[in-house]
């Protein structure tokens, strides 16, 4: 009864099958920054409150500062690199640039995973139920109006593309 | 970054192994969204953790006797929309709905929420209210007790070296009304109220003190809101002075009262 040290894990990131040996203390976070160059991942809270390390595991969000990569194995991780096409911003991204839903930036990958989400869960949120599902996320520059512009708009944006 | 302490990790797939290997140093390891919080504090230094997340037999909600079962592997989220908890349980699902945020919903799980035994639990005031049992397994056999005798004080349970939580029991009741009424300013509540009446009435208050503290009476029109105010044990912190969260107890405790159809 030793334990793993290390462990051979094979989750799939942004759409792509990866296999990768990892630390068991290793978080997602660090592996995801420091393995995989996907930087869109911030880091600042360590503590679940601030949101800005948000990505989803098998479509649930996630806070990958407090997460392990082992706990990743066979399963779905999207960071904010997997959601555009080519150069083509995904709609929510693009909602997010055209209501100034950002000035410094830092804290708008978390804001736009968390989106994901809430528009997979919830298609036509109202004002309510978005500013709750942001309650584990800090913006520190907008006054979060136009985050939720951005989400509304996003919301209208995706629902005409599904029709 | 702060880097995880190191430690060594297992997986079992049954119970049984999972039993096998908890002790004081391989401590069990369910969401993390405590344990590795207070990890990366320096705060718990195991040395080893033992992942409950391979064991299938911990992840059901099922129909139980008269109660919903739900299992130890269960998360807020997941408890939260399972049709059975949704149907029989609709008080204990808004109260999940609530917790935290959503990430720490998606990953957290009722039976860590209660063994950490962090005194703002909601899920803790919550489960009391409702008559919650704790469903317990260690070498020797299985146990159960009252959510209200597991939760002891601030990260204290009546759990014992070798055993394991395996689920939760929450009776159901047709007649039973229910209330929970909180206040948050901060990622954990400042206050919680939970009540419940059907022939009696239990009224719990959570998060205030060091630990969920239980008012029982024939009914909601009984219990008396000032003289609970004054009576609480209250833990002054940065969300408030002890005046102000007594204020809140008496407010938020006559709201719940009201809520259930009781006079005052
Ligand atoms: C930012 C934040 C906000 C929160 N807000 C709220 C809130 O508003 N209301 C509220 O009620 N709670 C809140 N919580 C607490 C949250 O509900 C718990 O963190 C979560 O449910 C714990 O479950 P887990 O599976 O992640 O436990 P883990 O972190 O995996 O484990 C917690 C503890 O329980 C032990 N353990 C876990 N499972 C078992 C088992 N089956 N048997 C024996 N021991 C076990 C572990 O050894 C550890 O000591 C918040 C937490 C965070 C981080
Ligand atoms: S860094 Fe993960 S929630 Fe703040
Ligand atoms: S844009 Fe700067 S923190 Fe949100």
């Amino acid at each position: 009864m030793i334990g793993l040290d290390t462990v051979e894990i094979a989750p799939r990131i942004n759409g792509r099958e990866t296999v990768l040996e990892v630390p068991v203390r290793m978080t997602l976070a660090e592996m995801l920054r420091d393995r995989l160059g996907l930087y869109g991942v911030k880091v600042s809270c360590e503590m679940q409150v601030c949101g800005v390390c948000t990505v989803l595991v098998d479509g649930q969000p996630v806070s990958s500062c407090t997460f392990l990569a082992a706990d990743t194995d066979g399963r779905r991780v999207l960071t904010v690199e997997g959601l555009a096409e080519g150069d083509r911003l995904h709609p929510i991204q693009q909602a997010f640039v055209d209501r100034f839903a950002l000035q410094c930036g830092f804290c708008t990958p978390g804001f736009i995973m968390m989106t994901k989400h809430l528009l997979e869960r919830s298609p036509l949120p109202d004002r309510e139920e978005i500013v709750e599902h942001f309650d584990g996320n800090l913006c520190r520059c907008t006054g979060y109006a136009p985050i939720i512009e951005a989400v509304q708009d996003a919301a209208g944006r995706l629902g005409r593309r599904g029709s | 970054m702060g880097v995880l302490p190191a430690f060594r990790l297992h997986r079992p797939t049954t119970l049984a192994q999972a039993l096998e290997l908890v002790n004081d140093d391989r401590m069990p390891y369910a969401g993390g969204t405590e344990l590795l919080l207070a990890m990366k504090e320096g705060l718990l230094r195991p040395t080893h953790l033992v992942d409950l997340k391979g064991i299938g037999s911990l992840r059901d909600v099922r129909e139980s006797g008269s109660g919903v079962s739900i299992g130890a592997l269960v998360t807020h989220t997941q408890a939260a929309d399972h049709p059975i908890v949704v149907d029989r349980l609709a008080g204990l699902a808004a109260v999940l709905n609530r917790v935290g945020n959503p990430r720490v919903r998606a990953t957290g799980t009722l039976a860590g929420n209660l063994c950490f035994a962090e005194p703002r639990s909601d899920v803790a005031a919550a489960l009391i209210a409702l008559g919650g049992e704790v469903e317990i397994a260690s070498a020797e056999g299985r146990r159960a007790m009252a959510v209200e005798d597991f939760v002891i004080g601030p990260y204290t349970t009546a759990l014992e070296q070798g055993e394991l939580v395996t689920g939760i029991l929450v009776p159901v009741q047709p007649d039973l009304r229910f209330a929970y009424l909180k206040h948050q300013t901060t990622e954990r509540p400042t206050l919680g109220v939970a009540a419940a009446a059907n022939s009696h009435c239990s009224l719990v208050v959570g998060a205030v003190g060091f630990a969920p503290q239980v008012f029982r009476s024939p009914s909601p029109s009984d219990l008396d809101p000032s003289a609970i105010a004054d009576r609480v044990e209250v833990v002054p912190d940065l969300t408030g002075s002890e005046e102000y969260k007594r204020h809140l107890v008496e407010v938020y405790v006559r709201r719940a009262v009201a809520a259930l159809g009781g006079r005052r």
